[in-house]
């Protein structure tokens, strides 16, 4: 849940990159921490295995601005997309005010998604969330494929997209749609917190 | 030291002049910044406190599996300086204490008074919770501005 600090007037919230193991999670905050500037963002934490495959967590802060007087910060994480760390993940999501669900658009990954997006959905409920209640965005990475061997855009939004959420191609590798996802998110997060009520 | 809520700050400031600590850092247990006295940079804070947090978080996890209740504290004892982490329960939900000590001070003592300060923030809170602020109405050409500032486009 986003944290409102009216002494300092600072609003801080928490958004987290879901998806399939290898869908591109890590490598979107690695670019976001690449572009933006070193005074507008803290260090880029990350918990990965040695073959730097995430083991507990990606983590990057980010200072927006003044938004109304009060200085908004996000708080970026990504989870272990392998579904052995299934106890990982659903400790990272705790508190998630907005999710960025990081799809494969690889034809062989369409199962995972699948199943990562279940597993979404059941880890939030564990938590007592409903997934139609949370801001979520869907980026459809690795778009710069060949087209034999991905999906389209709306082949995806067609088999995980069942709100029609904002969701965006993207090359995570070369940053293409990485900001335009994140702003998705940041605007779907901060537009349900300025009306106080749940995104539909 | 800043503190996200007023009532906060008596029971740490006592604290931080018992105890001796050098840092500290209080959060929720999903990472967020409640309070910190010591830290120089905002965007470091919150990394401390995200990993803070998860390490109590994955702990607590281990106990569940060990069938054991959980632990009360953690603490880390370097050679210069040493951390405690510890989570408890707070009106306003539960909470993670993150405290970094020299060796101008011990474990023990460190821990004697973060109980008391537990204590004490239990007594003071107030039970009702705080209104989330209705942003303004031009809270959407602000929004607009800072992301292109930030994203540049």
């Amino acid at each position: 849940m986003s944290l409102v600090n009216f002494t300092a007037r600072e609003i801080t919230c928490k958004l987290v990159y879901y998806g399939p193991g290898r869908s591109g999670k890590t490598t979107n905050l690695q670019y976001v921490y690449g572009r933006v500037p070193e005074s507008r963002r803290g260090r880029m934490v990350s918990l990965a295995t040695q073959t730097d495959r995430t083991l507990f967590f990606d983590f990057l802060p980010l200072e927006l601005g003044t938004i109304s007087g009060f200085t908004t910060k996000f708080q970026l994480y990504t989870v272990p997309g392998q579904s052995y760390y299934n106890a990982t993940r659903k400790l990272v999501l705790q508190g998630a005010d907005g999710v960025v669900f990081v799809g494969d658009s690889q034809a062989r990954r369409f199962d995972d998604n699948l199943e990562s997006l279940q597993n979404l959905q059941d880890n939030l409920l564990a938590q007592g969330v409903d997934i139609r209640q949370l801001p979520v965005v869907f980026q459809y990475n690795k778009q710069d494929l060949p087209r034999d061997l991905i999906l389209s855009h709306d082949e995806m939004d067609d088999a995980l997209n069942f709100r029609a959420v904002p969701s965006y191609p993207a090359d995570a590798l070369h940053g293409t749609g990485v900001f335009e996802t994140l702003r998705g998110i940041s605007e779907l997060v901060l537009k349900r917190l300025a009306v106080g009520s749940p995104v539909a | 030291m800043r503190a996200l809520e007023p009532w906060v700050v008596q029971p740490l400031e006592t604290f931080l002049a018992e105890s001796g600590a050098r840092l500290t850092l209080l959060m929720t247990s999903s990472g967020q910044v409640v309070a910190q006295h010591g830290f120089s940079r905002s965007l470091d804070v919150m990394t401390a406190a995200a990993l803070g947090a998860a390490i109590v978080a994955s702990t607590e996890e281990l106990a569940r599996l060990m069938g054991a209740s959980g632990f009360e504290a953690l603490v880390h004892n370097g050679q210069r300086q040493s951390c405690l982490l510890a989570a408890f329960t707070t009106p306003r939900g539960r909470w993670i204490g993150l405290v970094v000590f020299g060796p101008e001070t011990s474990v023990g003592i460190v821990r004697l008074f973060f109980d008391q300060m537990v204590q004490q923030l239990a007594a003071v809170a107030p039970r009702e919770q705080p209104q989330v602020p209705m942003l303004a109405e031009n809270f959407e050409t602000e929004l607009d501005a800072s992301l292109k500032a930030l994203f540049g486009r």
